[in-house]
Order: structure tokens, then sequence, then C-alpha cells
């Protein structure tokens, strides 16, 4: 037997200060005495809030109560919640137990969800873990997902401009060496190193990062090759513990020589090390000697690896 | 989905169950009232009151006209549904830490904790015996003696003939109406936390602190699958509607507040049954859920967590619509 009945579902429920409306900018306070007399003579004396009022949309279903209350801070809020009303067929036993009476700590509550128990939270979304080895290459190989018909050119020759790694350029030898020249004769003047290469005009709807834009090239040379000069000192640590703070690397590593930087990786959410660091002397000489004296050193349980620190690619 | 947070317990949730329309969800927390509210809209039903500790596992029986509760106040207690009134009040020597009723909802059963020198204990009462429930002499009562470990977890097998029960140390026991033992298998080398039933009895899930769900048949305690996670499994059910199952748990409760929600790993996540494949998470709580389960037409499913709330969440269409590739 198939029974009817009406299911108060709640839909979210909206809070606001009087006060803030544009409308009717009424602060009230309770125990100021500052109302207006038309508010005295619409709602009476201080305490006194207007009644409750229910308001039924039947077309769409809605079920509207607005209610006022006194908050913690002595205003008066003014408390909207929608309800949507569905009717749903049930099974008779599921519809009698819809009119049971609420019991116990409910038992004051009205008919409907009480919002101090029931809070309709934000939408949230399942994460799919779809086929994960799909997904590893996916990850591995962005080239993979490119279009295979050429159009896109990915990799393109510094020296050439033709779609082939640098290294591989069939002209290598003969103008690459040209091209060092022309840099070497631009070097004193204000254009930096990298302007006979870089492009220069936006033509072709290619997006250009701003520090590689014209006009944006002067700050940018100095510091590209005082970083290159850096890192002809540096070395890199692994196998370091987690717990290993950049004071740590200081004391290890000062006796060496004077350092101009560490850098040591650290997880972003954890704060602990990742296990391996860079250090910039600033000589190469004692990085040297520190990779020789610190390389193979037990620190904190683990045994050190150090060496050279791979030039980072380089533009 | 837009779950519905239940915000009805002061403490952690400690269990959660569906009646068998699931229209009703029960809700019992470390602290004394349980609670019942419509699956629904959220609604609440209302709070059983009179218990005084913690309970740790409530229970309906089939067709929704009774409920039992069972607490660290040394009681187990009988309530009427409709009316929240207690029926009657079972006490025992020690906290009561798993209940349940039978199918046919004649016959309940309580095991209680190994503490203050009293062993670990089943019990099993005959509702209809009015008798019973007035003395407290049980229809069986199976001491569980000293080299096996105290009961965690225990539900009612298939046609009322045994009892099946989960062990501190991993054990899983079959123990018939007399007492008698019937048969065991240790697979989990930890405390099980909580053991479910497919709807038809064939199979359960056993979820445990060794960071493993496993699958038996019911009959010959075969293992047939395990879901692996990196965290301790608190609660574990098998949807009724696809070949899914949902995990529920994470970081042990002690350690949650030095991690972060994202570390903790608090998710409730969707396993293949047949492909032991995790294929989706949900998140929300922020601390290990305690207890999770399926409503009974996998439409939707709930989670109690030790955060203190229960959320109830109703399914999108994609979750429905998903296919898992193979």
């Amino acid at each position: 037997m198939i029974y009817c009945l009406v299911i108060v579902k709640g839909l979210g429920w909206l809070l606001w200060l009087f006060g803030v409306r544009g409308a009717c900018c009424w602060l009230w306070c309770c125990g100021t005495r500052s109302k207006s007399w038309a508010e005295q003579v619409d709602f009476g004396d201080e305490g006194f809030l207007p009644p409750p009022t229910e308001d039924f949309n039947e077309k769409k279903g809605l079920k509207t109560i607005t209610e006022y209350k006194h908050n913690d801070d002595g205003k008066v809020v003014k408390v909207i919640r929608t309800f949507k009303v569905e009717t749903v067929k049930l099974s008779k036993s599921i519809a009698k137990r819809k009119v049971w009476k609420k019991f116990g700590a409910a038992s004051g509550d009205p008919p409907g969800p009480n919002p101090a128990n029931t809070v309709l939270t934000e939408e949230i979304q399942m994460q799919f873990v779809l086929n994960k080895e799909a997904s590893q290459i996916d990850d591995d190989d962005p080239l993979s997902k490119l279009p295979k018909d050429g159009r896109v050119k990915i990799v393109q020759c510094r020296i050439c401009k033709g779609d082939h790694w640098t290294t591989k350029c069939p002209y290598k030898d003969t103008l690459q060496p040209l091209q060092q020249k022309l840099e070497e004769g631009a070097k004193p003047e204000i254009a930096p190193v990298s302007a006979p290469v870089g492009p220069k005009s936006t033509a072709g709807g290619k997006y250009i990062p701003p520090t590689l834009r014209e006009g944006a090239n002067k700050g940018r040379g100095e510091s590209m090759t005082m970083q290159r000069k850096d890192e002809t000192a540096t070395i890199r640590v692994t196998n370091l513990s987690e717990d290993t703070r950049e004071s740590d690397l200081q004391e290890l590593f000062r006796p060496f020589g004077p350092i101009s930087r560490i850098y040591l990786a650290k997880d972003k959410n954890t704060g602990q090390s990742k296990g391996f660091a860079f250090i910039n002397f600033h000589r190469r000489e004692d990085a040297a000697r520190a990779i020789q004296g610190v390389s193979g050193y037990g620190y904190d349980h683990l045994i050190l690896n150090v060496e050279w620190a791979k030039p980072s690619t380089q533009q | 989905m837009k779950p519905i947070m239940l915000h009805g317990h002061e403490r952690s949730i400690t269990q959660i169950k569906y009646n068998r329309e699931g229209d009703l969800i029960f809700s019992a927390a470390k602290d004394s009232q349980p609670n019942v509210w419509y699956s629904l809209n959220g609604e609440r039903l209302g709070t059983f009151v009179g218990h005084n500790g913690a309970v740790w596992c409530i229970d309906c029986n089939w067709d929704t006209t009774k409920v039992l509760t069972g607490a660290a106040d040394n009681t187990c207690k009988l309530w009427d549904c409709e009316t929240g009134t207690q029926i009657s009040s079972l006490k025992t020597n020690t906290a009561v830490r798993t209940n349940g009723f039978s199918y046919s909802g004649n016959l309940i059963m309580y095991t209680t904790d190994k503490t203050m020198g009293f062993p670990c204990e089943i019990y099993i009462f005959d509702i209809r015996d009015g008798s019973q429930l007035q003395t407290g002499n049980p229809m069986s009562k199976v001491p569980i003696e000293s080299p096996m470990p105290k009961i965690t977890s225990a539900i009612w097998g298939p046609n009322e003939e045994y009892i099946l029960t989960g062990h501190d140390g991993g054990d899983l026991n079959q123990f018939d109406l007399k007492g008698n033992w019937i048969k065991g298998c240790k697979d989990h080398s930890g405390q099980i936390n909580d053991i479910q039933v497919y709807k038809d009895f064939s199979m359960f899930i056993t979820a445990s602190t060794d960071h493993t769900a496993r699958l038996f048949d019911m009959e010959t305690f075969e293992p047939l699958k395990m879901f692996k996670t990196e965290r301790p499994v608190n609660s574990a059910s098998i949807s009724p509607l696809h070949e899914h199952v949902v995990l529920g748990g994470g970081q042990e409760a002690s350690l949650v507040t030095t991690t972060s929600t994202r570390i903790g790993k608090f998710d409730a996540r969707f396993y293949h049954l047949v492909f032991e494949e995790e294929f989706g998470r949900v998140k929300g709580h922020f601390g290990p859920i305690n207890s999770i389960a399926f409503h009974p037409d996998g439409l939707s499913y709930s989670s109690g967590g030790e955060d203190g709330y229960v959320r109830v969440h109703y399914f999108d269409q994609n979750y429905l619509d998903f296919t898992f590739e193979y």
C-alpha cells in the first residue's frame, strides 16, 4: 500500500543583520534608548519581536519562514529559512513512522529539521581516482597529450629555430660560434645577453613571459649572470634526515669556507625537510673541499651524499 | 552532492546504523544519548534518555519497533522506538561493547568488555520471554577464555544459527547459540573494529586497525578480497546496489590534533568489490570516521566521525553512472 506524505527538505538558511540592508537601515540595540518613536509605535517595548511569518509558494514548492530574534550582542536578527516541500510516495510502514511524535531532546522541536541539529553543508564532489597507471603516464609525458601532426612546435632550436633540440642542430658548429661572438659584442651595451636570441615581436599570438618582453630586459641580464656564477660553486647534499634544519647545514659546512646561500627543500605543509639541500659557496675551491670532506659522512644516522649541483636548465 | 550534517552529539560517534527500510538512522556516541534521525531530510526524531556513559553500540530490529543500546555504564537497554521509552535495562559487570538483534528480532545478543577482573562474555536473550529480561538470566552466556582476546565487534550470522565475533588480536570466531565454538580464523593482524554483512548474508566485511578491510565468505570463512589503505580502518560497508565497498577510518584518534586534515586521510574511500581498487573519495569529516553505513537502497550513505558529526550523503548521478574500467 502506498501513502503520500509531505516532507520538508532543508535548502539552506540565510541570516543577516537588519542594519546591513540598505532600504531599512535600523540597528536595534537592546538596553539602549536610542530607538526612534516610529519603531516604538511599530514594535512596542524593547524585547518585543515581530511574530514569525510563514510564506508558502505552492508553484515552486518553497516554504519561507521568517523569524526575528536577539543574537548574542543584543541585536535583532532576521532569520530567513527556505524549505523545499516535496511529496514522496513511500511504503506504509515508513509513512507511519514519519508521523511519530518527537521524543527525548527533540520533543520540543517544531516539524521539519531543527537548524540547531541539522545543517546543510556546502556542495562537495566525490573525487574519482581514475585508473592509476593511465593517469601516471599522462603526468609523466605531457607531450603525448598534444597533437602529433607537427603543427605545434614544442622543441625549438636556439640556433636555427628549427624543430629539434639545440644540441642536435646541424648548424651547431657553424652558427653557434657566430652567435656567441654577437653576444660578446652586445655585452657592453645596455641590451643584455638574450637580445639577439630573444623573441622580439609578439606577432603570431604566442605567449611571451613578461621578463622576455621588449623593454623588460634591463634588470634581467645582470641577475642571470650572477646566478650563473653562483652555480659554479654550488653543491647538492642528499640523503638528509627529515629533521634537518638550515642551521644544522650551516654548522656543518661553514668550516669549509664562506657560504652565500643555503637552500633546504621542505614540504609545503609539514615543514619537514624533503631530504636534499643546495649550498652555494663563494669560492669553488671551498665547495670542492666540502664535497671531499662531507661526502659519505654519517649525519643523524644517515650517510650524506654530496656532489656538484647540476646547473639548472639553461635558457 | 550536498551532505546533511547531523549535529546531535557532543562527543565522537561510536556507531551508526540504518533501519531495515532505511528511513531512520540511529547514531550512538560517547555522550549518553543515542539519537534517531529521519534519513531523508536529517530531521531528528528523538533521543533515548537514560544511559549514564558512553554508548558503544546501537541496533534496531527488523520492523523498527525496538532499539537496543549498549553503554559503558554497564547496562544494555531495550527501548521502544516510537516513543523513546525504556522497556528494560540489563545490568552487566563491565561495559557493553557490541550488540545486535537477530534477523527475526526475537533474540538479542551483546558482548561485554574484559576489565576489572571480569571476563569478556557473550550474552544471548530471548526477548519474547519476559522473565529473562526481568531477572537478567540470559538464554545462554559464553565466556571468552583468556587466550582468546576480547571481542571488539560482533554480528548475528544468517538464520540466527550463530554469532560472528571479531577480536582484539584480529581473530574471527563463530559461536552457536549454546555457546559452543564452531570455527575461527586469524587473517587480520590488528583489532577488528567493525563487521558488516552483505544484504543476503552470503559474505561480510571486516575493518581492522591493521590498515586493511577484508571480505570473507560467511559459511566457510574463506578470505575473498582485501582492501588496503595506509591508515587504520574503523568501519567498512558493502553497497547493496553496486559492487562497491566504502571504507572509513584515518589517523588514530590520539594523533588527530597534531595532523592536518589532508594528511590525516579522513576521507571515505570507495573501492571496487572485485578488483580491490580504490576509485573514489569523499571528504568532509575533520576527524577519523568511526562508523560508516550504506543506505539499504544503495543510493546514499552515512558516516559518523570522531568529530561528533554524522554526515548523510545522497549520491550524485555521476557516482551512480560510474563504471569501473577494466
